[in-house]
């Protein structure tokens, strides 16, 4: 079943700004899709259109069978959460831990869950410790993590994170892919949007932005070979595979060679 | 010598009184001419808080930054005794987060604001705008639109323009290729090489990532818990065992290196720099 169809999706910016033009896509529930682009691709727009946060000039979303409209979107809102490409668009509250109860207050939940998951999650991404500081006094990684700490305890069916690990140390970016395979074990449905081919290739599949068009889409073994696609998108060949393509170019070919720099592709 | 810490400490003052320590006893040299430095370390090692201190935007709490010879302490007065611009223009430095440095209503304003407040004619600023918004992958029209309704990426170019504008003599970079496009990345790498090798100026730059460390930086900075816990090659850095320990991690080059060593149970003579080099060496083995 497609928890998210997109049907001929266009939006301008003020009427001049083409963000995004006839765009279709659709996303299966417990699906992970990576969507990638150039900067100014449509990435975020895209985003922002599948919450409810900007209106498409034409087209139609559907979340879970119900077309999103104004009666809709507020329905809507609570199945998805998404983690912003700027931590500080997500801060309201004075503390780090107002701002992981935010998501929480508004579906509703228990206060006394409220503290629990407080805990569970700011834990997950090591920020226990700053619970009390005020978010704007925190180093950029350390947003970063209260700001998907705040998402992932609101438990949503859907969850979308916009460049959300951009500006983490290797370990940090590591044990939040680590955790959306996790969340998606658990029958989430992921959206990450990235400029990183190595976290892309843990997705299931990717799609592809251009100057607001939908230029591939597919099973992420495919695009990951696509190499005019990525040359075309501002996007890069993963080392493992432009060593493969020096094999191929000088006409060397090794079985074994070829079966390991695969697997180094796919980070196995 | 362009920057000199002497045992710097510096403190964030809390609301609830306490402090937190964000930077110990640092001793650290920057050269005015032709060093390309990596500066990288865990989330909240105190990197940010570490350049900030370049251009005289805060303080040591206790401890001296002397940048091109004037000595920046906790008394220094903000404005009065010391001026501060002449510093600014020297060390250009970018903000993590383009939003903290764009405030102008178009793109244009924003980027000729830091030449005009050094003293260079509108006219010239508006040459030199033209110039870098196309040295940051940006065509021309960009200039006309309002820096607010960008794309994370597109701020982010924007940003490290206004300050290109400047024509500083040290670049300072806080994390400047996180959210760009691959490309994007790659292409103002190689514009911060070509500033650092043609003008011979130094080049100072935050990222988390160990490729760019590898293949760019002749020195790497490696801070860990508000200490500077190395300085020194690269190359020599992802040899130690520490990079675990500081939360760092391999080049790419690297770690496929080592793996195909490991899975094909052989051993190459080199430690190759580029994906090139390791084609010549897989080469020869098969
Ligand atoms: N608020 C806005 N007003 C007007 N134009 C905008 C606004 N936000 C984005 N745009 C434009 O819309 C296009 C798509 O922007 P979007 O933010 O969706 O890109 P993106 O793919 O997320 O890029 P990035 O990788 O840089 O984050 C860009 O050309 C951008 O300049
Ligand atoms: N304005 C502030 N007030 C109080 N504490 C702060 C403030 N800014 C930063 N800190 C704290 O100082 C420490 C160092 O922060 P800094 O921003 O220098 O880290 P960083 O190395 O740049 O991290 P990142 O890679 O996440 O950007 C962090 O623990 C952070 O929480
Ligand atoms: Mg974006
Ligand atoms: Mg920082």
């Amino acid at each position: 079943m497609n928890i998210i169809e997109i049907k001929d999706l266009s939006f301008s910016y003020q009427d001049e700004i083409q963000a995004l033009s006839n765009v279709n896509l659709s996303v299966k529930k417990g699906e992970w899709i990576s969507i990638l682009g150039h900067n100014g691709s449509g990435k975020s727009t895209l985003s922002k259109l599948i919450i409810g946060l900007l209106k498409a000039d034409s087209g139609k979303i559907l979340v879970d069978g119900v077309i999103l409209n104004e009666e809709s979107v507020h329905d809507i809102r609570r199945k998805i959460g998404i983690v912003f490409q700027n931590p500080d668009n997500q801060f309201v509250g004075v503390t780090v831990e107002d701002d992981i109860a935010f998501g929480m207050e508004n579906l509703c939940f228990q206060q006394s869950e409220i503290i629990e998951k407080i805990k569970e999650y700011s834990k997950k991404v090591d920020m226990s410790d700053y619970l009390k500081k005020e978010p704007h006094a925190l180093s950029g990684g350390q947003k970063q993590r209260v700001a998907i700490a705040g998402i992932l305890a609101m438990k949503t069916d859907i969850i979308i994170f916009d460049e959300a690990t951009s500006m983490l140390d290797p370990k940090g970016r590591a044990s939040i892919m680590e955790y959306i395979k996790e969340i998606k074990k658990a029958g989430v449905t992921v959206i990450t949007i990235t400029h990183d081919m190595k976290e892309a290739v843990l997705s299931d599949r990717i799609v592809i932005l251009k100057e607001g068009r939908v230029i591939a889409c597919g099973e992420t073994n495919d695009i990951l070979n696509d190499k005019e696609t990525l040359n075309s998108s501002n996007l890069e060949l993963l080392l493992p595979l432009k060593l493969q393509y020096l094999l191929d170019e000088a006409n060397i070919s090794n079985d074994k060679v070829k079966d390991i720099l695969w697997q180094l592709s796919l980070n196995k | 010598m362009a920057i000199k810490f002497e045992q710097v400490n510096f403190s964030y003052p809390s609301f609830d009184g306490t402090n937190f320590s964000a930077l110990k006893d640092i001793n650290l040299e920057i050269n005015e001419f032709g060093e390309f430095i990596t500066l990288i370390g865990e989330t909240g090692s105190g990197k940010s808080t570490l350049v900030q201190h370049m251009n005289a935007l805060v303080r040591p709490t206790t401890g001296s930054v002397t940048i091109y010879g004037i000595k920046i302490e906790n008394d220094t007065k903000k404005k009065g005794k010391v001026k501060l611009n002449p510093l600014r223009q020297r060390v250009g430095l970018v903000f993590q987060f383009p939003e903290y440095q764009l405030f102008e209503e178009t793109v244009l304003k924003d980027i000729i604001f830091g030449p005009k407040n050094f003293g260079v004619s509108n006219e010239d600023a508006i040459k030199r705008a033209k110039e870098v918004i196309k040295h940051v992958g940006l065509d021309e029209e960009y200039l006309k639109r309002s820096p607010f309704n960008l794309s994370g990426g597109e701020k982010k170019r924007v940003s490290i323009a206004g300050i290109l504008a400047m024509e500083p003599d040290i670049l300072v970079l806080d994390e400047p290729t996180s959210g760009l496009d691959p490309k994007g990345r790659d292409d103002l790498l190689k514009l911060f090489t070509d500033i650092h090798r043609k003008l011979n100026k130094t080049v100072i730059i935050i990222t988390h990532d160990m490729n760019t460390v590898y293949k760019y930086a002749s020195r790497v900075l490696v801070m860990n818990d508000g200490s500077l816990v190395y300085d020194g090659k690269p190359t020599e850095l992802f040899s130690t065992n520490n990079i675990e320990n500081w939360n760092l991690d391999i080049p790419d080059i690297i770690s496929i290196t080592r793996q195909l060593e490991e899975r094909l149970n052989i051993k190459f003579n080199s430690q190759p720099k580029t994906i090139e080099d390791l084609f010549i060496l897989v080469k020869e083995v098969i």
